[in-house]
């Protein structure tokens, strides 16, 4: 493998304009996953420091083995709904290592409405054990939560996707033989009462934690019958008398303390076997990234650049590189796993959407994780291009994309538009993990391009009704279209609906990728085999 | 999150602040990098912390390492956390019957300090005499059985609540 | 080759002196035999042994002390000798007698010679008659003024105690002859009303005395060697703690007078065997004799060390009525050794014997150090014997070098599982007044405050718990186990 020869400037006026441009992007990303990790009404701090808890993420701190990573999925899910009142969707998911294995986080968040599970909260929790299913990952859930979110209760119980999932997941994962621990710091009532209930392990605070179908107050408002919170589901009683909960511990320490000596008694886990090197970082320090990624999202740049400030040393063994150009596609190593790299450089063409569907077929033939580094505009579009038949090659590419077996992993780092999106694993292909940078859009066009269309479907009915135009009218429409639009592109937007596992830093890229895909390696590879591709 | 260790009546923690390209230890809130490990079993072994290149020798005695080191000998034991303080111990609430019987005698009344494993109650069941040890530390809220009187398996016979912290 | 002294010897004895003895008698081809209480059966002396007889007892001691039973083994296994070694029946008399009368050797002098020097009075005034220095001493008397003018004529100072007294009471120290008379009219009123006896007695007075003993061979016949002297004046509770050869600092002039005078008394008393004549010794240079011991002496391998000589091939052959192999003037010493007595004790809290399991046993290996004992790895250490462990004997071409390795090779020494003075040892021996030889059998209460555990140096502790933690199989998973790539990762938060 050769070392990617970088062609950046560091000095260049440009260099230093893009570089300005996103650390004031990282710079907002970072207040915002502040704001939503830490901002909390000092009211909900206080009562939380009175009842002795710990905050949610001193109890992750508190579990994880020192000194290792936590890879945060989803920081900012929700964090346009709601007017913002229920940060990171009121709960933490990650993926970690607590007594050397490697394991998915799962934590409610009581300094937020008590808990309580809101729609994007279900959605969360859902997708977290999905990504444990996938990767056959230990769940560890630290369960402190008033239950559903009354007041959204339309979307948060009833469908396929909501919080009975939860549960579905649950007993899936166990029936997969992957493990899950509850470790019960607070109140887990009504539905929640089932997260411990289908857990292999519950720990249980005495005092602090309790676990039941109805709290006193729906007990007594349906029986009559008054029952304290201790007598009801305390840690005494669910594991001395109904069983509910294995282990009482006395304090929150404790739990946790209990918590990491129950994971350090599960086996570990027998990855498959990846094709590995001993790891090395970049040549090229990924801080450029910076310098590398426009001002500007009409503006084209190398994603050769990119790939240099994530892989192994740097090295990229390119495939094809003289066909199909505006795909990139290669060999090379993150954190010394091998993977197969695809990497839009233009618009996707007939020749280079061929490129990307063999080199998928490559890969897992060769039992290689891909990753997709996604800035795309789509498939190319008019008459010549159909006539070559862009759709079935595109479809090529869908198809031998959809029916992997190997993992894959997708970095949203500029653009997602159009089928393009589809092409290069987008959230609907079952990608492993996908992550989003900052300055990234998405959308099935542009703010522009769907503004001009709707304007323009807009004065051709105008026309076809009375025949004149009102500029005005067609103006504010457009406008409308735009800004609409323009929000809903923005990354913020996507990861607040849980389009993706959360934005990343550029920087943090190498390392979201090392621990996503270590913990791919947990799933024995999928089933060999495509569908019919269409030549 | 880490391991607390006790040398000469002072307790010590050390916890890994990361483990490359080395181990880094924080020990008492200072870092201390160690270049080249020792092995991992009881014997002789050398280890480089901060830059200096220590010959000891360690042995494992329950929870107690041994350890020799520059002409001297050092005995380090395990604090567990949890084994000890007022609320402490993850132990029940109650004490319950581990088979029917009849109380012999009651040591500790209503009110009273007890620790984990101190003798709460003897009691006598199929001709033999058992003392039911205190489940864990705190003080005794309740005795449900007194001298003489008889019970059933899994019957509650006292209970105990957390020390407070101004008792 | 030359047939064997003997064919087969039974070592009276357990530990390192039974393993010692062993050892020299595989060199000259003699089959040995162990005795062993039944909690002993695994020990070291056992397995080095060619045969092991055991012998019974309530305890364990007891068992080594059954005269009957020790020397029925002896017959039943054919031993032609018995070798003591010391303490348990070394210094029996009735024992050298069953053995002799058992038609067996006994490795040591004759019963009458043990008697002689077991009895403090008798050994006392045998040396007294043979021109070997006593204490000067005055005899209690019912007059008090012809107590006082006697006691004058010996000199100052005196110790002046209670005739039938103890624990200090009726005791005084007089330094000059004005205050004899007061001093001794004090000690007489005070012993009448503490024991009811108001007669005093009083001899001269030694200050910060030395201890130094002389290694003499006899042939039995009137023929007498020394093999130099020995210090042991460094000692706890009455027992010594490291002893050295030569002494030091000791003038030639001074050493052979108390050499000549240690082979003047084993020549009189016709000594068969390998003995030890004690003296005190004080600053002034008078030295006066102690006792005599009978047998192989504990520190027996510091003059082994400096004289080339294997004491108990000396004894096994003097017993065999070889005689002296060699006249005083082929004997030469060499450089200067130490022995420390390793003991499972605590020095911080008064010497109180500790017990424990030796859980590790790194020992160093040099060609100028002796590791003298019967331990094993994992071996249980009780009550039920002395609580000393080990020898570590030390060679050096001076006593400064052998001070120096003999610290290097204590910290090398590791003895863990138990607590033991080895720590202790090395301070002493590093103690400025140890260094300078300024030694006095109150050498360790003197210097007690600058001889106890010493802080943790600040720079060690955090090498202490380091290796203290990763010795925990917990700490060393949290450490190594973690799965890559997170432990290259590190403490990473996106």
């Amino acid at each position: 493998m050769r070392k990617i020869q970088s062609m950046i400037s560091t000095s260049s006026v440009e260099f230093r304009r893009y570089e300005a441009h996103n650390r004031r992007l990282i710079a907002e990303f970072r207040e915002r996953q502040e704001t939503a990790r830490h901002a909390r009404p000092q009211r909900d701090l206080e009562r939380l420091s009175k009842q002795g808890k710990m905050r949610p993420r001193e109890r992750i701190e508190k579990l994880l083995d020192p000194g290792t990573p936590f890879l945060e999925l989803s920081s900012l899910a929700a964090n346009m709904a709601y007017d913002g009142d229920s940060p990171s969707a009121s709960s933490i998911v990650g993926i970690g290592v607590v007594s050397g294995r490697e394991v998915v986080i799962r934590a409610d968040d009581p300094t937020v409405k008590g808990g309580a599970w809101y729609p994007l909260t279900a959605k969360k929790i859902v997708r977290a054990l999905d990504i444990a299913m996938e990767n056959r990952l230990p769940v560890i859930h630290l369960c402190d939560s008033a239950g559903g979110f009354l007041q959204l209760q339309s979307e948060v119980f009833p469908d396929k996707y909501m919080a009975g999932r939860i549960f579905r997941n649950q007993s899936i994962l166990s029936k997969m033989g992957v493990k899950q621990l509850a470790l019960v710091f607070g109140h887990c009532t009504a539905g929640g009462a089932y997260i411990p209930g289908l857990s292999d392990y519950s720990v249980i605070v005495r005092g602090t934690g309790a676990v039941f179908l109805g709290g006193p107050p729906l007990v007594k408002a349906a029986t009559g019958e008054e029952v304290t919170v201790e007598e009801l589901g305390g840690a005494d009683m669910h594991t001395s008398i109904s069983g509910t909960c294995d282990y009482p511990a006395a304090s929150e320490e404790e739990a946790i303390h209990l918590g990491r000596e129950i994971v350090a008694q599960w086996d570990r886990p027998k990855k498959w076997d990846c094709q590995q090197e001993t790891p090395e970082d970049p040549a090229y320090d990924p801080e450029e990234l910076y310098g590398i990624i426009p001002d500007d999202i009409k503006k084209q740049f190398d994603m050769r650049e990119v790939i240099a400030r994530i892989v192994d040393g740097s090295r990229f063994h390119e495939y094809q590189p003289a066909y199909g150009t505006t795909l990139i596609c290669g060999f090379a190593n993150i954190w010394g796993y091998k993977v197969g790299i695809l990497a839009n450089n233009g618009v996707l063409f007939n020749d280079s959407s061929l490129k990307g569907g063999h080199f998928i077929e490559l890969c897992n033939q060769n039992n290689t994780p891909l990753v997709f580094l996604q800035n795309i505009t789509g498939y190319m579009i008019g008459r010549e291009y159909e006539r070559r038949g862009i759709t079935k090659d595109g479809a090529k590419m869908i198809m031998a994309q959809s029916c992997s077996r190997v993992p894959k992993f997708t970095v949203m780092c500029n653009g997602s538009f159009g089928a393009g999106n589809y092409g290069m694993c987008g959230r609907a292909f079952d990608g492993r993990l996908l992550f989003t940078w900052p300055n990234h859009q998405i959308g099935v066009m542009g703010g522009d391009q769907a503004a001009n269309t709707l304007a323009e479907v807009k004065v051709n009915q105008m026309k076809r009704n009375g025949g004149s135009v009102d500029e005005e009218e067609v103006r504010q429409l457009w406008e409308q279209t735009r800004s609409a639009y323009q929000e809903q592109l923005s990354a913020y937007y996507s990861t607040s609906e849980l389009w993706d596992d959360g934005i990343i830093d550029p920087v943090d890229t190498r390392n979201a990728l090392g621990v996503a895909i270590s913990a791919s390696l947990n799933a024995p590879l999928g089933e060999a085999g495509y569908g019919v591709f269409r030549f | 999150m880490g391991i607390s260790l006790s040398l000469d009546d002072k307790v010590h923690h050390v916890t890994i602040l990361r483990r490359h390209p080395h181990l880094v230890l924080v020990i008492d809130g200072e870092e201390h990098e160690i270049t080249r490990l020792p092995g991992s079993g009881d014997g002789r072994g050398i280890m480089s912390i901060g830059g200096h290149e220590v010959a000891f020798a360690r042995t494992t005695l329950g929870d107690r390492q041994i350890v020799r080191l520059g002409g001297r000998t050092f005995d380090v034991s395990l604090v567990d956390p949890f084994s000890k303080g007022g609320a402490a111990g993850g132990a029940q609430n109650v004490l319950k019957a581990p088979m029917p019987g009849s109380v012999i005698a009651v040591h500790r009344q209503p009110g009273d300090k007890v620790v984990r494993g101190e003798p709460l109650i003897t009691i006598e069941s199929m001709k033999l005499q058992t003392a039911l040890p205190a489940p864990r530390d705190g003080v005794v809220s309740t005795v449900l059985r007194t001298e003489g009187e008889t019970f059933e398996k899994e019957e509650v016979i006292a209970t105990l609540e957390p020390e407070t912290e101004d008792a | 080759m030359t047939t064997p002294l003997f064919r087969k010897i039974l070592v009276a004895n357990r530990g390192e002196i039974a393993c010692r003895v062993m050892r020299t008698l595989a060199e000259m081809d003699i089959a040995s035999v162990a005795i062993h209480h039944r909690v002993e059966a695994r020990a070291r002396h056992v397995q080095m042994a060619d045969e092991a007889v055991e012998i019974t007892g309530e305890t364990p001691v007891a068992a080594h002390l059954d005269i009957e039973q020790i020397v029925a083994a002896a017959r039943a296994c054919g031993a032609d000798a018995i070798h003591p070694g010391y303490g348990f029946l070394s210094e029996n008399a009735r024992f050298a007698e069953a053995v002799a009368a058992a038609g067996i050797t006994f490795i040591g002098p004759d019963a009458a010679t043990i008697s002689l020097m077991g009895d403090k009075i008798s050994a006392r005034n045998f040396a007294e008659v043979n021109g070997v220095a006593v204490a000067p001493s005055v005899m209690p008397t019912d007059d008090l003024d012809v107590f006082v003018a006697r006691a004058k004529s010996i000199g100052f100072p005196l110790l002046i105690k209670a005739a039938a007294g103890g624990g200090g009471k009726g005791m005084s120290i007089v330094r000059s002859a004005g205050d004899l008379a007061e001093a001794a009219r004090i000690a007489a009123s005070e012993a009448q009303r503490y024991f009811g006896d108001g007669r005093v007695y009083a001899e001269t007075y030694v200050e910060r005395p030395r201890h130094i003993e002389v290694q003499v061979l006899g042939d039995g016949e009137g023929g007498a060697i020394h093999l130099f002297e020995r210090e042991c004046s460094v000692q706890r509770r009455f027992q010594k703690i490291i002893e050295e050869a030569p002494a030091a600092r000791l003038e030639p002039g001074l050493r052979e007078a108390i050499c000549q005078s240690a082979v003047r008394l084993a020549s009189a008393a016709k000594y068969r065997n390998a003995g030890t004549v004690e003296y005190i010794l004080g600053a002034d240079g008078r030295f006066f004799f102690l006792e005599m011991n009978t047998r192989l002496q504990v520190e027996h391998p510091v003059t082994e060390m400096i004289t080339g000589l294997d004491l108990v091939r000396a004894q096994i052959e003097l017993a065999a009525g070889k005689g002296l192999s060699l006249a005083q003037s082929d004997v030469r010493a060499n450089g200067h050794a130490i022995e420390c007595r390793i003991c499972a004790e605590d020095p911080d809290r008064d010497f109180l014997p500790e017990t424990g399991q030796v859980q590790y046993l790194g020992v160093p290996e040099e060609a100028w150090l002796r590791f003298e004992s019967a331990l094993d790895q994992a071996q249980k250490v009780t009550a039920d014997f002395d609580p000393m462990l080990a020898k570590l004997v030390i060679h050096g071409k001076d006593r400064q070098e052998a001070v120096d390795r003999s610290i290097g090779a204590l910290d090398d020494l590791a003895l863990l599982g138990i607590k033991t003075n080895i720590d202790y040892l090395a301070r002493v021996l590093d103690h400025g007044a140890f260094r300078a030889g300024e030694l006095h059998t109150g050498f360790v209460s003197e210097h007690g405050g600058a001889l106890a555990s010493p802080e943790i140096p600040a720079a060690m502790l955090p090498q202490v718990l380091a290796a203290a933690a990763l010795g925990f199989h917990e700490f060393q998973e949290l450490a190594l186990g973690t799965p890559q790539p997170y432990a290259a990762i590190g403490g990473w938060r996106n």
